[in-house]
C-alpha cells in the first residue's frame, strides 16, 4: 500500500501561493498521528469515550494542524528549506472524518545572513468555510540565497 | 466578578518539570511522522538524497521534537495518556487547545538525545458571555539535545472551561 503521494509535485517550487489542499482527517489518519506522537489518550480514536465528556466524536490533537502545515511548507520550500517559526490560533475542534482545505500566501521575502527568507500567512478551513485557523504565520529557511 | 484564579493557582507560574528521553530517535520515527501526514518528501528518510541538500542527513519533520510524549517514558494513565500534564488545582480540568508557536533553531537529528524543560509561563482568566470565566495557562516547553543545543521551543495555551 502506498498511501503518501506528492500531491504538489506539478507545482512551481516557492511560488506565491501554497498550493491550497484538503486533508481528510480520518479515523486512519488520527490514529496513525497519535501513534507516531505517542500519544494513546482515548479522545483520538474511542468514540464511546468522547460522548461520555458530551463530544460528538474523536477530534484531532491540535499539534497535528501545525504539524500538517509544517509538512506542506518544508514540500512547499523544496529539499532545502527549514521551518523556522510556526504560529496559529485554532479556533474550532476538528473532528474524525472533518476535512480541512490548507492555504497559505507569501506575504514578504528576504535575505538574511545569506540565507532566502520568506514569511506566509496561513489559514485551515473546513470545506463549509468556518475558520480552524485565520491568522497562522510561518517563517520558512529557503536554504542559501 | 468571581475570579476562579486561587493563590494556590497562581503559584504555579513559573513552575518547571524536565524529561530526558531514554535513548536518541534513530530515523523510523521521522517516516512515520511523516507517514501520518501523507507526506513522503525524502528529506525525512532517504539518506542519500538528504546529503544533496543542505542539511546533509535526515532530518526530523519541523514540529516533531514539540510533540514531547516520546521523550517521557511514563506509564499509562487511566484514558491512555502517557505525556506531560500539569496537576493544576482547580476544579474542572477539561480544556482544549488554544494554539501553538513554534521556534524551530536547528534541524532535528536522529542522533539527538533530548531533553525537554516544560514551564509555566503565565495563567491569566477571560470572562465570557457564552461560556463564563475561562483560565488560559500558557506552557513553553523547550528541547535541547545533549550537547545542550536549543532544538526548539513551543509555547502552547490551554483554554480550561468552568
Amino acid at each position: 500500500m502506498n498511501i503518501a503521494q506528492p500531491k504538489a509535485s506539478g507545482a512551481v517550487p516557492n511560488g506565491d501561493t501554497l498550493p491550497s489542499e484538503t486533508f481528510r482527517c480520518d479515523l486512519t489518519s488520527l490514529v496513525m498521528y497519535a501513534g507516531a506522537t505517542w500519544d494513546f489518550h482515548r479522545y483520538h480514536y474511542d468514540a464511546a469515550f468522547v460522548k461520555t465528556l458530551d463530544m460528538p466524536a474523536p477530534f484531532v490533537d491540535g499539534q497535528m494542524i501545525g504539524a500538517l502545515l509544517s509538512s506542506r511548507l518544508m514540500r512547499w520550500g523544496g529539499p532545502n528549506a527549514f521551518v523556522r517559526k510556526l504560529g496559529y490560533r485554532q479556533r474550532t475542534t476538528v473532528y474524525v472524518d472533518d476535512s480541512i482545505v490548507i492555504a497559505g500566501k507569501v506575504t514578504s521575502r528576504a535575505t538574511e545572513n545569506g540565507r532566502q527568507i520568506a514569511t506566509l500567512n496561513l489559514t485551515v478551513t473546513k470545506p463549509d468555510g468556518t475558520a480552524v485557523v485565520r491568522d497562522g504565520t510561518a517563517t520558512i529557511d529557503l536554504g542559501p540565497a | 466578578m468571581t475570579t476562579r484564579i486561587t493563590e494556590d493557582l497562581k503559584a504555579w507560574i513559573g513552575r518547571e518539570a524536565t524529561y530526558t528521553a531514554p535513548e536518541e530517535f534513530g530515523r523510523a520515527p521521522f517516516r512515520y511522522f511523516a507517514m501520518a501526514l501523507h507526506d513522503d518528501n525524502p528529506i525525512y528518510s532517504d539518506p542519500e538524497f538528504a546529503k544533496k541538500t543542505v542539511h546533509d542527513d535526515v532530518i526530523a519533520p519541523p514540529t516533531f521534537v514539540c510533540e514531547t510524549n516520546q521523550i517521557m517514558n511514563q506509564p499509562l494513565d487511566e484514558n491512555g495518556y502517557i505525556g506531560h500534564h500539569w496537576p493544576l488545582p482547580m476544579t474542572s480540568t477539561r480544556f482544549i487547545r488554544g494554539g501553538n508557536d513554534y521556534e524551530m533553531l536547528q534541524p532535528v537529528r536522529a542522533s539527538d538525545r533530548v531533553t525537554v524543560v516544560w514551564k509555566i509561563k503565565d495563567i491569566y482568566e477571560r470572562t465570557t458571555r457564552k461560556l463564563g470565566t475561562l483560565i488560559f495557562v500558557v506552557s513553553e516547553a523547550r528541547c535541547t539535545n545533549q550537547r545542550g543545543e536549543l532544538l526548539a521551543i513551543n509555547r502552547e495555551t490551554n483554554i480550561y472551561s468552568p
